[in-house]
């Protein structure tokens, strides 16, 4: 344990701690919700602590607020239930439609051919929109984990992959429109209903169009278009 | 039935009357209860008993002395009274008859006496 004392607040300008342990301590009090910061960053200050004991605080409240969060359906949901299988799915998806069309452009003279490859690269990048929207939006406190349970997957297949350079990218051609789901889940909690009827019969045709790992796992990965379906907007 | 740190927090909020806010109760709770409480601890209990109804807290205004920061009051309610002291009745009633419970006793009597 530390022996630093706790550095002296300056209250003149609003709480501008000196040292960089008190810093840190202020920094760890991000990981709170604003409300709660304000009232342990008070407390702190009220009482004479060592900066150890102050950051044990901190990082101890926060730690069981991150615990309390995981006795709900939800954080499993968006982690587990989701984020996990999804990058399994979307990475075998992405791989086969951008494989489909890199062989049309090879034929460019059969415009006609072009039309298929490319609407399976929509479903893929609608389907990964909307499974990061879910994501985003059913658990927004654990974001963290669900990202996680994407990475992980995504730098495991990607450190097996045989290609080189560019076509490593085949493999996370859903990356960036799940990021921007997510984003958006974030943000807006409920859809409109006409996207949401959209983006529910994508989300039917994807796994059905792919049918990867069987039916069951394509049967659950229906989830997250019945779930935006279940929470769209609907007109009063 | 409360738990013993729920009983704790409720005592030293009672203690405190209308000055009952996290950093006093944690200062009551290591001062009288000789054990050490982490602010996590206090607050994580604080929800659970808000949401049984026993306390009730709100944010006062913003105080110069903590640089501008609000503190998180706390009130006992009258159910969590009535909590506290089941609790307190149910641990004097078991400790009758047990050393502890004797050297108490003898000690009141001792003082009345």
């Amino acid at each position: 344990m530390g022996r630093e004392q706790a550095q002296p607040f300056d209250w003149g300008c609003g709480m501008k701690a000196r040292g960089a342990g008190w810093r840190s301590v202020e920094a760890a009090a991000g990981l709170l919700a604003p409300v709660e910061r304000e009232v342990v960053l008070g407390d702190l200050a009220e009482t004479d602590r060592d900066v150890w004991r102050a950051l044990g605080d901190v990082l101890g409240l926060a730690a069981r607020r991150q615990l309390s969060l995981w006795r709900n359906w939800r954080p499993w949901a968006a982690s587990v239930g989701l984020a996990l299988p999804a990058s399994l799915f979307l990475m075998g998806c992405s791989v086969a439609a951008s494989a489909d069309l890199a062989g049309a452009l090879r034929e460019l003279d059969q415009v006609q051919l072009l039309w298929f490859p490319l609407s399976r690269l929509l479903l893929v990048i609608s389907w990964a929109w909307m499974a990061g929207f879910v994501v985003g939006s059913v658990s927004r406190a654990t974001l963290w984990a669900s990202l996680l349970a994407c990475f992980v997957p995504c730098l495991y297949c990607l450190s097996k992959w045989p290609g080189e350079g560019l076509s490593h990218l085949r493999l996370l051609v859903f990356f960036l429109p799940g990021l921007w789901g997510v984003w958006r889940g974030r943000r807006q909690m409920q859809l409109g209903l006409g996207w949401t009827v959209l983006l529910a019969a994508m989300a039917m045709l994807t796994p059905l169009m792919w049918s990867k790992g069987g039916w069951v796992y394509g049967c659950w990965l229906f989830w997250p278009g019945w779930y935006v379906a279940a929470t769209a907007r609907r007109k009063q | 039935m409360v738990g013993e740190f729920e009983f704790l927090i409720l005592s030293a909020a009672a203690h405190l009357g209308e000055e009952a806010y996290g950093a006093a109760m944690r200062e009551v709770i290591e001062t009288n209860g000789g054990r050490t409480c982490s602010l996590g601890a206090l607050y994580i209990t604080l929800d659970r008993l808000e949401a049984k109804g026993l306390v009730e807290t709100w944010m006062s205004a913003p105080i110069q002395q903590r640089g501008g920061r609000a503190k998180r009051m706390v009130r006992v309610t009258r159910e969590g009274v009535h909590a506290a002291r089941e609790f307190y009745q149910a641990v004097i009633k078991i400790s009758s008859g047990t050393v502890w419970g004797e050297s108490r006793r003898s000690r009141l009597t001792g003082d009345a006496a």
